[in-house]
């Protein structure tokens, strides 16, 4: 069922809130989304990364029935968004390009989901306070500012009090406070067993917040993976770089040796995959004097900007290990 | 059902649409009292005869007296204005988004503004009656006429325009539906009743009858309480096809919506 791909089988024992299976949107001559195949756990916060036009709000708005699906499926426990009994107290959603009415009040908003819903009243006091909203509660929609949308949008999402929370670049417009809420209220719904899919375009946002990372670049599939294993490999695309008046000397006797290193300015060299402790000792050895001693290690960042850029749309998969590939730097060591 | 119409007449009353819609529809209606009071002091018609009052000019006969009362359905345009905004409203501030998230059965989502467009267009007829009987009865009652007789002729007037507005707005969720671009729903239905329709009535009289306008003129003889046109449909049938109308267009758009993609 979960195919091939080993990270899944790994992940195989955490119960799936959301399934997406070969799933493709074709708007006439666009492939906006092809052959997606991802899952998200409960109890975890899943961030769904990708560039701009990526792709992500389509998906989202497949697996929330809102555009019609071209090829595949995208489930809640096996079933689809429309065939859910009581579709807002199962799964919360905060989309993108969502609007308000612009004279209506943000309670009046909230009362109006609820009552559709057959949702208790009491929750959209809850909610507004939950979301900090509670003094504007009476403020009409079209005074609010963009974060004050976002909460509200956040507000509407949790009213049914789902255990399933998609949320479409919930960040945008938010101000470093706004962001640092956020992030605390994610994790805090992981915490209570939730699963959350959170899109967004920058990893360095979501970076402290999401367990589990999917990533797609036009339409399709990058990388599904944790973070922490994202985070490895990150750590493993290091170099070292080295500052030293004896440029010179040092290539020589590195040359010497079974390493790939390059000149990045007149007195700095970076080796690929050294470490310290093998360096040290060298330079020690052959007396070089040393400026600067430096552990590169690529930011997540660059990882992500590596695989959404320098992949290769055309021929996604069958590069053999295009998954790990921009992870790799030529000439390693042995 | 209750908690779709409490749902939806929150959302609707959340926007300006009932209460300017109202205003104007009683700012006219106050002016077609105008008019009619303006050519009744130049001599009416007497449709009944019988005994005068002591001004003859003065509407009293109770045919008079309701025609004075059902002015209102001149206007009933507005209904389905309403009818068109309840549901069109949604796509222009883009809250369909959420609307389809609590309600993704999208026939479902129809079905509830068919709902609440009938009873807000028939809360429309009544306010627009309440504001033809307030101000007809004082120009009644100031040119020396019974505010009493009018008063008496209200039960022959109601169900004919509730039932006229609440189905002219049944049609504009129809329109709507069809056509959730606001501006072009607003153009067309107003072009249709106002200029189109009487444009084909004319060229070709038979099928006048058959036309959304022809059945409305029909419908409204439940209020006239005869036949005040020659070949329409009696007041029931033109109602059962205004109806057809709204229905047909709102089936229509229920299919086409559900197929639409909300990007």
């Amino acid at each position: 069922m979960t195919g091939p791909d080993a990270r899944l089988a790994l992940r195989s024992c955490m119960p799936t809130a959301i399934e997406i299976r070969g799933l493709a949107k074709q708007f006439r001559s666009v492939r906006a989304v092809d052959d997606l195949t991802f899952e998200v756990a409960e109890g975890r916060v899943t961030g769904f990364l990708g560039p701009n036009g990526s792709g992500k709000t389509t998906t989202l708005r497949m697996l929330l029935g809102l555009v019609s699906i071209t090829k595949g499926s995208a489930t809640f426990g096996g079933k689809r968004y429309v065939d859910l009994d009581h579709p807002l107290r199962h799964v919360g959603a905060a989309l993108e390009a969502t609007s308000f009415h612009p004279t209506r009040r943000a309670e009046d908003h909230l009362k109006s989901v609820a009552l559709a819903s057959r949702i208790p009243l009491e929750r959209v006091d809850e909610t507004l306070d939950l979301v900090g909203l509670t003094e504007v509660a009476r403020r009409r929609v079209g005074k609010f500012s963009m974060g004050m949308r976002q909460r509200l949008q956040l507000a509407t999402a949790l009213l049914g009090d789902p255990e399933i929370l998609i949320l479409d670049e919930p960040a945008n417009g938010l101000d470093p406070q706004g962001i640092l809420w956020l992030r605390t209220f994610i994790r805090h719904q992981a915490s209570l067993g939730h699963a959350v899919l959170v899109s967004s375009h920058l990893l360095s946002e979501m970076e402290e917040t999401v367990d589990d990372v999917v990533i797609i670049s036009q339409g399709k599939l990058v990388l599904q993976t944790t973070l922490s294993d994202m985070a490895n490999q990150a750590g493993t695309g290091t170099g070292l770089r080295i500052r030293t008046p004896e440029v010179d000397r040092l290539t020589a006797v590195l040359d010497a040796v079974p390493v790939a290193w390059r000149q990045t300015a007149v007195d700095t060299l970076v080796i690929d995959r050294a470490t310290p402790e093998w360096f040290g000792p060298f330079a020690a050895q052959h007396q070089i004097v040393l400026y600067e001693l430096v552990n590169e290690r690529s930011s997540l960042e660059d990882v992500f900007l590596n695989l959404t850029q320098g992949f290769d749309a055309a021929n996604p998969m069958e590069s053999g290990a295009g998954q790990s590939a921009p992870f790799r730097t030529p000439g390693e060591p042995s | 059902m209750i908690a779709v119409i409490r749902a939806e007449w929150l959302k609707l009353r959340t926007t300006s649409i009932p209460w300017v819609l109202a205003s104007i529809a009683l700012v006219l209606t106050g002016l077609l009292m105008l008019l009619y009071f303006v050519n009744k002091g130049a001599g009416g018609p007497d449709h009944q005869g019988g005994f005068g009052p002591p001004d003859p000019n003065v509407p009293h006969t109770a045919q008079q007296l309701r025609d004075l009362l059902g002015l209102g359905v001149n206007i009933y345009v507005f209904a389905l204005l309403l009818g068109v905004l309840i549901i069109t409203v949604e796509f222009r501030h883009k809250t369909v988004t959420t609307a389809f998230l609590v309600t993704p059965r999208r026939p479902l989502f129809v079905a509830g503004k068919l709902l609440i467009a009938a009873i807000s267009g028939a809360a429309l007829a009544l306010v627009v009656l309440t504001g033809t009987v307030i101000g007809g009865g004082i120009a009644l009652a100031a040119k020396g006429g019974s505010f009493g007789a009018l008063a008496a002729q209200i039960g022959a007037v109601l169900p004919g325009m509730v039932l006229v507005y609440a189905l002219f707005a049944v049609v504009g969720v129809g329109l709507g539906s069809l056509l959730t671009n606001q501006v072009a729903a607003i153009v067309v239905s107003l072009g249709w009743f106002l200029i189109v329709e009487n444009i084909i009535g004319g060229i070709w009289t038979g099928t006048a009858r058959w036309l959304p306008g022809g059945a409305a003129q029909a419908a409204t003889n439940l209020s006239a309480g005869g036949s005040r046109q020659i070949g329409l449909f009696s007041w029931w049938q033109g109602s059962l096809l205004i109806l057809l109308y709204g229905l047909v267009f709102a089936a229509i758009g229920s299919l086409v919506l559900t197929r639409r993609d909300i990007t």
